[in-house]
């Protein structure tokens, strides 16, 4: 595996495969800055690593189709759900496709969107809760 | 969905509902007008992950008659009109998943609307822009 264009990494939502509605998938995984500078510091500044947290963004088709995506997540709203994530265009964990599964909260969903002749989009930011799990088999 | 010689067959189903109007899929060796003919222009892939989407761009050539014949302009309008029944836009777009083999169609504009020479006669013409979803 080297670098690659990303044409196919697979994305679940729940459990269902939505990839096909996904035009662009992000992981993000912060920490946050704990400042502990001190006189000690050399007049710079010191920190280290605190609470951990993540976000998925995705950017969706619209789709209103039975169990599609756009009807999938009108009921979701306001509830945990689970994303997984499998990079490298893969279908399944690997070391070099490896599967990222995060806790997330449904906190958003856009149901109509767009301008005459567009393609109907929407996108979505959620923030994960608890750990994000990491995974290569 | 669909492989592509099925999108331009139902695309040129879809315009061969005006009456009067031959509609043909593939590019003929002597077209007789009037007569509306379905080309493909570009194919923009990957538009979701795992080829969840892709995009063609069509061109229809619409030949509509040969330009010294009277009543030739009045047709070409009625052709490039939005809504009637003559309407390009409104036949093509009259089934806008070609029967369930594409998300969606849209008929996006008509220009180069005027003349064109085909062997040695002046016909008036349009072209049609259709963006298809699949």
């Amino acid at each position: 595996m080297a670098k690659y264009v990303v044409t196919a990494n697979t994305v679940t939502l729940n459990g269902g495969t939505v990839s096909p509605n996904v035009a662009r998938a992000e992981l993000v995984l912060n920490s946050a800055e704990v400042d502990v500078t001190d006189f000690g510091s050399d007049g710079w500044t010191e920190v280290i690593g605190g609470l951990k947290s993540g976000t998925v963004s995705l950017d969706f088709h619209s789709d209103f189709g039975a169990g599609a995506v756009s009807a999938l997540l009108e009921d979701l709203v306001g509830t945990i759900g689970t994303v997984t994530l499998i990079a490298g265009n893969g279908t399944a964990p690997s070391a070099t496709t490896p599967r990222y599964t995060a806790t997330v909260l449904i906190n958003s969903f856009t149901p109509i969107s767009g301008a005459v002749g567009d393609l109907s989009t929407f996108s979505v930011s959620f923030p994960t809760s608890g750990p994000v799990s990491y995974a290569t088999a | 969905m669909a492989d592509i010689t099925t999108i331009r067959e139902g695309l040129a189903t879809n315009l061969g509902t005006i009456s009067g109007l031959r509609a043909v899929a593939e590019i003929p060796d002597n077209p007789t007008p009037p007569i509306g003919i379905v080309n493909m222009e570009s194919v923009e892939y990957d538009g979701a992950l795992n080829g969840g989407l892709v995009t063609y761009n069509f061109v229809v050539t619409l030949i509509v008659g040969r330009a010294a014949e009277r009543q030739m302009q009045r047709k070409l309008d009625s052709y490039c009109s939005p809504t009637g029944e003559n309407s390009v836009k409104a036949a093509i777009e009259s089934d806008k998943t070609l029967s369930g083999e594409v998300y969606d169609l849209r008929v996006e504009r008509a220009t180069s609307i005027g003349s064109i020479t085909i062997n040695d006669q002046t016909y008036l013409a349009a072209e049609f822009t259709v963006t298809v979803f699949a």
